[in-house]
């Protein structure tokens, strides 16, 4: 496309992004403001701006202690499915196996399954195996989600790689094996690692089942741990809007440094090319 | 190893995984549809086909029964009570010794005893129950309870205190002893049944259907307009795609939290404004009332979702080739005719591919509203998700709420095969060969 781009074209991206960016901006103009002045009244910018909400939101909850469990339930959870979806990708996009149409709608009708209907007997298991209140006990679950989706976009991935690199490696007795890890896994490695990016905000998204398996508080995970700010009687705004601004840096952070990845990432299944 | 072993050796261990974690669950839901199974009630937390003894209850129960009629016998005044304790005691032996003329029942009732004695808990669950003949539960329960109430009706006749509440006590053992052999709680469509008639699972299924409905036409449109205007060479794409990525990456939860303080009835400055501008009547109609409430969650889901909607209808865009609309210049076609013919047609398959997904997300909303409304207010809110949740982890019933969860499963199921059907053999187009 080459329309060019007037001023009204720019007034009407300054206007979309305010629009988007608005939460977060009162948020965080909120989380600056005296606790006193975020009740009484709606002016946007106060005068004398304070950490006190900042300091409230991280010593009356373990705020970091959530931002870890996250970070190592996700890393944990992201690093296993790429292990295993690389393989399956692999061999479904290259290799001559027989049922790639099945094995692929099955992994994506496991991806359209609704929490819900997974939720009470995963529930069990992970009780019955003790695992409650554990890393473990969410990466098991978690996978549910992370491994069809892991594979979905990566087969897109792989199958973009030429596939007469494969044939001349072949022709100089390369076994398949040393294939996928000498030539194919370097060429494919931006697409893993993009893959891991989405699984990594999947994971650290998910809400349904830590929610329920991990109850204790020293083991919630950053969403339920912020939805769970607030009590019966009083909502303390000022400390969820710190909090919130806290949470979100990670994620601003990832989605400055990669967003181009996660583009390609996110439509890479949805177009043909 | 050839290359198709290989291949399958790579697919096997995800392939089981999938099975272990989605498909043994979703099995394992509709099995447990099929039961009266609450956690919270220890005659019901088991699933049982046939009649069950919960031992570790029975067996400690069992332990006093003796001694407590022995006991009976002698404080017993009239010769009447005396022979009906008796006749308990004989009764309730005859019972035991059947019920462990079973071997294998005889040495589960002896380690338990040996466990109860050395007071563990028995965690063990083919230990702590034992299947038994459904007859013969039935006659034993049934024993125990007119045991129970012949106990009490002596109780009720004797005029001292102390004896009389000891009459009672043994009646309430004996009618616990009989409370620990538990019926088959398996009870096939009955569930389901009830949920037909359920005023409140017809009511969350409309109100998913309609957030649903709303919510993706709104973000598809607008996604649609969004991705038109902005297909084009601009500076400064780096901030549109970053401010587009934000509201999809940040955790629903998180965006729920910051909705409901953006909408809260006294310090939410999304009420203050639309309120001082006469569009709601007050600042809590956001919250507090039904429209005002199913408003709020559908406006929170296109602020999120829209921008996600958008980056995919972009994404096609930018593979219709420029020399299409080229020609229709030539030919004289204005930009609307453009439109209908030429961009639409040929984003049919990304639209469909970006509805199916989107579609099936909103149909399993359940974060958005847990956190944002609840639910409320008077269920006006609820999602099926959510009556689900409700029904499985704050009732602790995971009979019924299994079921709830099997109808969630079924709308997926349905709404996925439709559009699969008109996305066709496109949805695998570009990996396998």
């Amino acid at each position: 496309m080459n329309k060019r781009a007037g001023i009204g074209f720019y007034l009407f991206l300054i206007l979309f992004v305010f629009l988007v960016m608005f939460p977060f901006i009162w948020v965080f103009l909120t989380s600056i403001k005296p606790p006193s002045e975020i009740f009484s009244t709606f002016r946007w910018f106060t005068t004398n701006p304070s950490l006190d909400s900042y300091e409230a939101a991280l010593t009356n909850r373990p705020l970091l202690r959530y931002m870890l469990n996250s970070f190592v339930v996700s890393g944990i959870t992201t690093v296993l499915s790429l292990a295993f979806a690389s393989l399956t990708a692999y061999a479904v996009t290259r290799l001559p196996i027989r049922g790639k149409g099945l094995i692929l709608g099955i992994v994506l009708a496991s991806s359209m399954f609704p929490q819900i209907a997974i939720i009470s007997p995963m529930f069990n298991l992970v009780t019955d195996l003790g695992l409650r209140n554990s890393y473990l006990g969410l990466v098991i679950p978690y996978i549910t989600i992370s491994l069809p989706l892991a594979i979905w976009i990566l087969s897109t991935f792989f199958q973009k790689i030429p596939f007469e690199l494969e044939e001349s490696a072949k022709l100089d007795g390369a076994t398949p094996f040393q294939t996928f890890r000498k030539i194919i896994f370097p060429l494919a490695a931006p697409g893993v690692f993009t893959t891991g990016i989405l699984v990594f905000i999947a994971a650290w998204n998910e809400y349904l089942f830590a929610l329920t398996i991990n109850s204790d508080d020293m083991w919630r995970t950053v969403p339920v741990g912020i939805s769970m700010f607030q009590s019966e009687f009083s909502v303390p705004w000022g400390d969820i809007s710190a909090a919130t601004v806290i949470v979100t840096i990670p994620i601003v952070l990832i989605v400055l440094l990669f967003q181009r990845r996660i583009v390609s990432g996110l439509t890479s299944g949805s177009v043909k090319e | 190893m050839s290359e198709k072993q290989l291949g399958y050796a790579m697919v096997l261990p995800s392939l089981i995984l999938v099975f272990i974690v989605v498909l043994w669950p979703v099995t394992q839901s509709f099995w447990n549809s099929l039961f009266d199974y609450r956690l919270n009630d220890p005659a019901r937390s088991q699933l049982m086909m046939s009649a069950n003894i919960d031992l570790e209850r029975y067996v400690d129960n069992h332990f006093y029964i003796d001694r407590q009629l022995d006991n009976l016998v002698s404080t017993a005044e009239s010769e009447e009570a005396k022979e009906t304790i008796l006749e308990i005691k004989h009764g309730v032996e005859s019972y035991h010794a059947t019920l462990i003329s079973d071997e294998e029942i005889k040495g589960k009732v002896e380690k338990v005893d040996e466990l109860l004695m050395n007071f563990t808990p028995i965690k063990d669950s083919e230990l702590k129950y034992t299947k038994v003949d459904n007859d013969f539960a039935a006659d034993y329960r049934g024993a125990l309870e007119s045991y129970q109430q012949s106990l009490t009706a002596i109780s009720e006749s004797i005029d001292d205190e102390a004896s009389s509440q000891k009459f009672l006590q043994s009646a309430d053992l004996l009618g616990a002893t009989g409370k620990t052999i538990l019926k088959s709680n398996f009870i096939g469509f009955a569930n389901y049944g009830k949920y037909f008639k359920d005023q409140r699972m017809w009511k969350s299924i409309g109100n998913t259907t309609f957030f649903t409905v709303i919510s993706v036409a709104l973000e598809l449109v607008l996604g649609l307009a969004i991705a038109l205007l902005i297909n084009r060479t601009f500076s400064g794409r780096g901030i549109i795609r970053a401010s587009v990525l934000i509201p999809w990456a940040i955790p629903t939860a998180v965006a729920a939290m910051m909705w409901g303080f953006l909408y809260d009835g006294q310090s939410g400055i999304v009420g203050h404004y639309l309120e001082a501008w006469n569009i709601i009547p007050n600042a809590s109609w956001l919250l507090s009332t039904s429209q005002g409430s199913m408003f709020s969650i559908i406006f929170a889901d296109v602020w999120k979702t829209t921008p996600y909607m958008s980056l995919l209808l972009l994404a096609g865009l930018q593979t219709i080739p420029q020399s299409l609309y080229e020609a229709s210049d030539v030919d004289g076609a204005n930009k609307i005719q453009q439109f209908w013919s030429i961009t639409l047609p040929l984003l049919k398959s990304s639209i469909l591919v970006a509805l199916l997904f989107r579609t099936l997300d909103a149909f399993r909303v359940f974060d958005l509203i847990y956190v944002l409304t609840g639910g409320g207010p008077a269920n006006a809110t609820e999602s099926i998700s959510v009556y689900a949740y409700k029904t499985l982890f704050a009732q602790q019933n995971f009979g019924e709420g299994s079921v709830l969860s099997v109808i969630v499963f079924l709308c997926v199921a349905i709404i996925s095969f439709i559009y699969v059907k008109f996305i066709g053999s496109d949805l695998f187009a570009g990996r396998t060969k």
